[in-house]
């Protein structure tokens, strides 16, 4: 059976629940969710086992945000072009770099000595706060005051794949937790019948450093992210095989814990009783994820606010499928959107053209997101972060020492534009601020680790007693790094 | 702890003597015994004080961490311990100091009366330091030292088979437990297969031994299974982890990588017993064994299975250097359980490596020829049967000349090492290293090749590509304009092509063999833009075998020729020796000392005649002397079989991990396994699968030891990943035996894979490749088959030595909805379908998956589910139809399939009990 009505299905489930259940739960309850798993205690492994352990924790403090979304556009949009408005290098435009921005330095690709490019938009200053943005964020423009800009936001990675790592799991290389696992492994999930973690991803392809960048690395794998697609199976495995039916799936599965609840008499075994209740929550997943996953049922008034068009993949989909998922109490919710290298290669990596249709793909609806959160009541206790691995050159690109024939900007690490909202974050401010060409922060100057510590304080996290034991010794998302950015935070 | 298999206390012989003289006098001061260092002083200095006072931080100039430190004079001028004299050592004074500016740890809660008493006597009984219990050889004398004459009502002959059986029973005996009765038949039967081969029993099989009689007849099992092929396959998952081993080489673009031919080596060791040093030796240095075959460089790909980096403009001795600590930490990882990786930036914490023995260790594995190119060179070339003999020919002919080149010339072609790759060019004029990886030079103009020795040279041979007529070269010495050293002409190459072209040395009037050599190209026909050509690799090679033409023409077809090529470690030659420095703060771009090659102090030494390279460490890990190697090895084994180690960190024997339960038991199997079964990983499993403690059954009975920490009862655990999908193909009888090869790609949903560049997409494998063992799977990096991750299984990109067990919906997805278990079930219900009645055939359904007679209880669940079925697929022929995959719409066949899938997810089939 490939497409649910999640309107009969309802009705089923609660109609074919059979009396044992209830009895064989009850006798979960005691072995299954007893006791509570302490944040970075995990000396033996065996604290896992027997409990649930996407169980709510308590945070190490009251946090401000109960859940996180988080938009990442990967491939780097230009700052230049959206956030940070920098006239002067108007003046400078089509001139050679001078030598003292290229000494020393590493890019991914401009060799020999490029032409500075001038912005290639229009800035104006909106709101009360007066924040500048460009022509290209119409929508977002109009709520920079729910917003708090890092303007000189710093990576060391100057590849795709190692600075989205470093992003998402606090290091350049595979193998770490990422964000999302942490955030759900420190607080457990308010919701029982979803995952804890979801990945949406629109663009048409995955994040360049793969799954990684939304992996429980060593973190129990229960932890990592699961990616909800709006095409094919919502989750992997999610559908009945063809020929069995949503009650005959009920029987069957009614049947297996009745079975193991009459296993788990006679060997005492925790792991099944904790089996029992996974089984149960996968027949509920099997319904309430495409049923989360379903925004055919939202009004017309939403799909306007968004610009959604149900059955596709695409960012306002996935925003507005956020929005449904935080609803429901699910931590942390990572979208991905894929397509914003600008090498000025090809017209849709230009600066001047490809770029300004990728903000088009996002403006209305990230700006959605934020309003309709707020009149939920829901933006107080949700952060939203928008960003990425890295910035754009304020030079243009000249692969190969050649001249490309579109406008196009090279990979920059020294300073980038992320922007959080809601959850605790003191809208209209902007911190940070870069030189008159935008290559070097002059002030509030901050690292990745620092953006990822101040997203765990605001879920209630200290980043540096979130730690887990691995290889002997404690591991934390960032590192030996990381201060919380109390300019930003209401 | 157990505190009888390891006493608290020691008692001072010289005490207790003059004790007994004292308590005449009256009065004893001897009375206590002599305070522990490992049990009661090391603890508490690394919960209290380490942090501040160890490796990282030595705040004050006083650092706990080795004796010689800790007695050391401190940023006060005076050592704070003075041995014998707690009353006058600072450290003891600062505990009880009044200030509570000065008193320790500062700014925390004081220590107790105890624990302040503790250390006073600990000072005045001389500040001795012991070594961690990992850190001194195993020893034992091959029985529990407090070995009971075991009586009571258990009947203990039933349990004890062997001494493994002695050590188990005197800890239980010691907590108040008592062995658990041998487990059913046919329970101990599926659990030693699964243990030892990875797949359940046949049902003949299970009939064979549930009526043989014959007293040995467990132990003819086991011999069977240890001989059999599926053995080499179960443990080769298990090594794979801890190998990272995967087909992809990681990072973004995370491109296919061919490496299998490492896999079935992992196999073929392992079913021909090949002894663990050998095992160990061959993957970390078989390249350097003398006249190394093709196996034994197959070997070394263990340290190739770390990641390359192949994303346009990536520095490429950035992620070399990756790899490099990569294979240190995994190293340290797989056969020491230690962690080294913390001291590449700072002196370990809390064990006993210093920072620059990190780097001393580094310099062993700093000299392999790879460097994180996009060819994954260094390969071996496997050639076919015809080539095999031209290599030969070429080879002997050499040999016959010159044994030295000859030599050389062997490893050329087995190898195409040592080469130059293009990284090593810079001043590139009007062209540029094409995405951090070719020479692409445009018409004039030309790169630097840095400092070339061009000793006994004679020809350049090198790797290009042209689709253009005209194009050509020169290379110039010391300067664009200077003197020719080579040229020749760029004809057009369909792909690649290495051509040679012979070198002028009489440029080099003034006997300076080391030069720096400007390569140009030309081409005037292509546009201005284009490169005139791609170059991938070159070499400056010897008159042999090059200068004889017929030779030379055959060499050159053999380097030219595609033979299977897996990625190996081979040796840097003298020329290209690279200097290992200490990096300061772990940052390897700012350079502290450069150190040589040299085991940690702590450890035992490099053994007397072994080389200061990757064969001399090699040979230093497996050395009757190293504390940590057999111990590592045995505690692994054990946990693969108990379901966890008898030291339960098997990732960590330092300070920080747990002691071991049974510290007696992890000597005893390490001695049996290097000693007495010289490294017989099969003898050494036989042991331990034929012990009373293995064959128990695993039923919780009580609640006092809920972990099994003392083995009173079998092992109780969920199957991996590999082992649940196998067993499903292998009871349906879908499963393909066929072995080794490139992996394999069975159904996986669509759209898992969206890599980004890479352009390679999963292709389902045809035939009997799609129903293949769980270890043939193709694992790609960033997008692991998603059914054996949902189970734990680890995406490989770090050698993981434990997969944590976690137990979630997902997984139940997996076996309910990953169309395999349909299919599984479908075959199931097809093999019973001949059964008389209903009943029988659901009970022949629950046999086959579990090896067990149905109880009342279960049928009747199973019918009820069995019924519901049935009467859905009487009224709905169309849902049979699916569910039978279109080949008939049998109501009973389709109602049986839904049992047997129910079936497949119960715990008792998830589970080995």
């Amino acid at each position: 059976m490939k497409s649910f009505n999640p309107e009969h299905l309802r009705n089923l489930e609660a109609s074919t629940r059979r009396h044992f259940l209830k009895e064989v739960a009850g006798g979960i309850g005691s072995f299954a969710l007893a006791g509570l798993m302490g944040c970075g205690d995990n000396k033996l492994m065996g604290n896992l086992l027997g409990e649930n352990p996407m169980a709510v924790r308590p945070p190490h403090f009251p946090g401000k945000a109960k859940s996180v979304i988080y938009l990442h556009m990967a491939g780097a949009p230009s700052q230049l072009e959206m956030f940070d408005y920098k006239p002067d290098l108007q003046k400078l435009h089509n001139q050679d770099c001078p030598p003292s921005l290229l000494e020393g330095k590493k890019f991914a690709f401009i060799r020999g000595v490029p032409k500075m490019l001038g912005p290639q938009a229009r800035f104006e200053q909106k709101g009360q706060s007066g924040a500048w943005i460009s022509e290209n964020l119409p929508h977002l423009s109009s709520i920079v005051d729910e917003v708090a800009f890092l303007k000189a936001v710093t990576t060391d990675q100057f590849n795709h794949a190692p600075a989205q790592l470093l992003v998402h799991t606090g290091v350049p290389r595979l193998g770490r937790p990422s964000i999302g696992a942490w955030a759900t492994y420190g607080l457990g999930s308010e919701n029982n019948d979803l995952p804890g973690f979801v990945v949406l991803t629109s663009g048409g392809k995955t994040p360049d450093a793969g799954k990684s960048v939304w992996g429980s690395g060593f973190l129990p794998s229960v932890y990592q992210g699961v990616q909800c697609r709006s095409e094919g199976d919502p989750v992997l495995y999610l559908s009945d095989p063809e020929g069995i039916n949503r009650e005959l799936k009920r029987s069957t599965i009614d049947a297996i814990n009745k079975i193991n609840g009459h296993h788990f008499e006679e060997f005492g075994d925790p792991e099944t009783a904790t089996r029992i209740a996974q089984y149960e929550m996968a027949f509920k997943m099997q319904i309430s994820v495409p049923d989360v996953m379903d925004i055919n049922r939202e009004p017309e008034y939403i799909h306007q606010l968004y610009g959604t068009t149900p059955g596709q993949e695409s960012f306002a989909n996935n925003c507005l499928l956020a929005r449904k998922l935080v609803e429901k109490g699910v931590r942390y919710v990572q979208l991905f959107d894929w397509g914003w290298d600008a090498h000025g290669d090809s017209a849709g990596n230009a600066v001047d053209i490809g770029l300004k249709d990728k903000c088009r793909s996002i403006d209305r609806a990230a700006t959605a997101l934020i309003l309709d959160l707020k009149q939920r009541g829901l933006l107080d206790q949700t952060l939203v972060v928008w960003g990425s691995e890295f910035g754009r050159t304020p030079m243009q690109e000249n692969r190969e020492g050649k001249q490309m024939p579109f406008y196009g900007r090279d990979h920059h690490l020294e300073a980038f534009t992320i922007w959080m909202a809601g959850g605790g974050i003191k809208g209209g401010t902007t911190w940070g601020e870069t030189d008159e060409i935008g290559y070097y922060p002059i002030q509030g100057k901050v690292a990745i680790h620092d953006v990822q510590a101040t997203i765990l304080n605001q879920l209630g996290l200290n980043h540096e007693q979130l730690t887990y034991q691995f290889q002997g010794r404690p591991f934390r998302l960032t590192d030996v790094a990381g201060k919380v950015i109390n300019e930003i935070i209401a | 702890m157990n505190q009888l298999l390891f006493p608290k206390f020691k008692f001072s012989v010289v005490g207790v003597v003059v004790c007994l003289a004292g308590l005449v006098a009256g009065s004893c001061s001897y009375l206590q015994p002599k305070v522990s260092f490992n049990e009661e002083i090391k603890p508490l200095i690394n919960k209290r004080c380490i942090t501040c006072h160890g490796g990282v931080k030595r705040n004050g100039g006083f650092s706990l961490l080795f004796r010689k430190d800790a007695l050391d004079s401190t940023e006060s001028g005076k050592p704070a311990i003075i041995p014998g004299d707690a009353e006058h050592s600072e450290m003891f004074l600062r505990l009880t100091h009044s200030d509570p500016e000065e008193r320790m740890p500062y700014k925390e809660d004081p220590l107790t009366k105890q624990e302040i008493d503790l250390i006073k006597r600990w000072i005045d009984e001389g500040a001795e330091w012991e070594t961690h219990w990992a850190y001194l050889p195993p020893k034992s004398d091959g029985s529990p030292s407090n070995k009971k004459s075991f009586s009571g009502f258990f009947d203990f002959n039933d349990f004890i088979q062997n001494p493994i059986d002695d050590f188990t029973y005197a800890a239980m005996e010691a907590n108040d437990l008592e062995p658990s009765p041998e487990a059913e038949k046919n329970i101990l039967l599926r659990r030693v297969y699964l243990d030892l081969t990875g797949l359940p029993p046949s049902a003949d099989a299970m009939k064979r031994f549930l009526t043989d009689d014959r007293e040995n007849a467990y132990e003819l099992v086991v011999d069977s299974l240890l001989a059999s092929n599926s053995f080499g396959e179960r443990w080769a998952s298990w090594w794979l982890d801890m190998a990272r081993y995967a087909d992809t080489k990681g990072y973004e673009k995370d491109a296919s990588r061919t490496i299998w031919r490492y896999r079935d080596w992992v196999i073929q060791a392992f079913n021909q017993d090949m002894p663990f040093d050998q095992f160990t030796i061959e993957q970390l240095a078989g390249d350097l064994l003398p006249s190394p075959s093709n196996e034994q460089f197959i070997a070394t790909a263990f340290h190739r299975n770390t990641m390359n980096n192949d994303e346009g403009g990536t520095d490429d001795e950035e992620f070399r250097v990756a790899s490099l600590i990569d294979r240190v930490n995994t190293t340290f990882q797989v056969w020491q359980s230690t962690t080294i990786g913390c001291v590449q930036c700072h002196s370990h914490p809390y064990d006993p490596f210093r920072m620059e023995e990190y780097y001393k260790v580094m310099a062993f594995f700093n000299n392999t020829r790879d460097e994180d190119t996009e060819g994954d060179f260094p390969l071996l070339r496997e050639y076919d049967s015809v080539q095999s003999l031209q290599v030969n020919e070429i080879v002997n002919w050499c040999r016959s000349k010159n044994q030295k080149d000859g030599d050389e010339v062997s490893l050329f072609l087995r190898t195409l090492e040592p080469k130059i790759h293009p990284h090593r060019c810079d001043k590139f004029v009007n062209g540029s290293l094409m995405d951090n990886k070719w020479i692409g030079i445009r018409n004039g103009g030309s790169c630097r090749i840095l400092a070339v020795d061009l000793t006994s040279k004679s020809h350049l041979l090198f790797n290009y590509w042209t689709g253009h007529k005209g194009g050509s070269f020169r290379i110039t010495i010391d300067r664009p304009d200077g003197p020719i050293l080579t040229a020749g002409k760029l004809e057009p190459t369909e792909g690649q092509k290495a051509v040679t072209v012979p070198l002028d040395l009489s440029k080099l009037k003034d006997g300076v063999m080391v030069r720096d050599l400007y390569w140009h190209f030309f081409n005037t026909s292509i546009p201005a833009d284009r490169s005139v050509c791609g170059v991938e690799w070159f070499v400056f090679q010897k008159p042999l075998p090059l200068a004889d033409p017929v030779v030379s023409a055959k060499y050159l077809n053999l380097v030219n020729a595609k033979p299977l090529s897996t990625p190996v470690m081979v040796e840097n030659p003298t020329e290209f020796r690279r200097k290992t420095f200490v990096f300061e703060r772990g940052n390897r771009l700012v350079h502290g000392d450069e150190v040589k090659p040299e085991v940690p102090a702590a450890l035992n030494p490099l053994p007397k005649g072994a080389t200061a390279d990757r064969l001399g460490f090699a040979r230093w890990l497996v050395h009757p002397s190293n504390p940590l190697t057999a111990r590592t090895i045995v505690n692994r084994f054990w946990e693969q079989l108990f379901g966890q180690g008898l030291v339960t960190t098997i990732e960590d024997f330092g300070t920080q991990g747990e002691q071991p339960t049974h510290p007696e038991l992890l000597d005893y199997l390490a001695i049996k396994f290097s000693v007495d079964y010289k490294w017989s990983v099969k003898k050494i499993l036989k042991e331990m699968v034929m012990s009373g403690t293995y064959r128990q059954d695993s039923r919780r009975t009580d609640e006092r030891d809920p972990s099994n920490r003392w083995l009173a009862r079998g092992p109780r655990v969920r199957l991996t990943a590999e082992q649940i999908r196998d067993q499903a193909l292998e009871i349906s009888g879908l499963l393909s035996r066929k072995m080794y090869g490139k992996s394999v790609m069975p159904h996986q949903p669509d759209r898992v894979w969206q890599t980004v560049y890479s352009g390679e997409s999963w292709q389902t494998s045809a035939g009997e490749d799609s129903y293949r063992r769980g270890v043939y799977t193709f694992i790609k990096r960033t997008s692991p088959y998603p059914s054996i991750m949902m189970f734990d299984g680890s995406s490989r990109e770090v050698c993981l030595v434990q997969r944590v067990r976690t137990n979630t919906p997902l997984q139940a997805l997996v076996t309910l909805n990953d169309p395999v278990y349909m299919e599984a079930a479908v075959a199931m219900a097809k093999c019973v379908v001949n059964e008389k009645s209903p009943i029988k055939r659901i009970a022949g359904i629950y046999q086959m998956a579990t090896h067990k007679q149905v109880s009342m209880a279960t049928l009747e669940v199973l019918a009820d589910l069995y019924e519901e079925a049935l009467l859905n697929y009487q009224s709905d022929p169309e849902a049979a139809f699916k569910v039978l995959s279109c080949n008939s719409d049998s109501a009973p066949e389709a109602a049986l399939s839904v049992v047997a899938l129910a079936v497949m997810n119960l715990d008792e089939f998830l589970t080995k009990e």
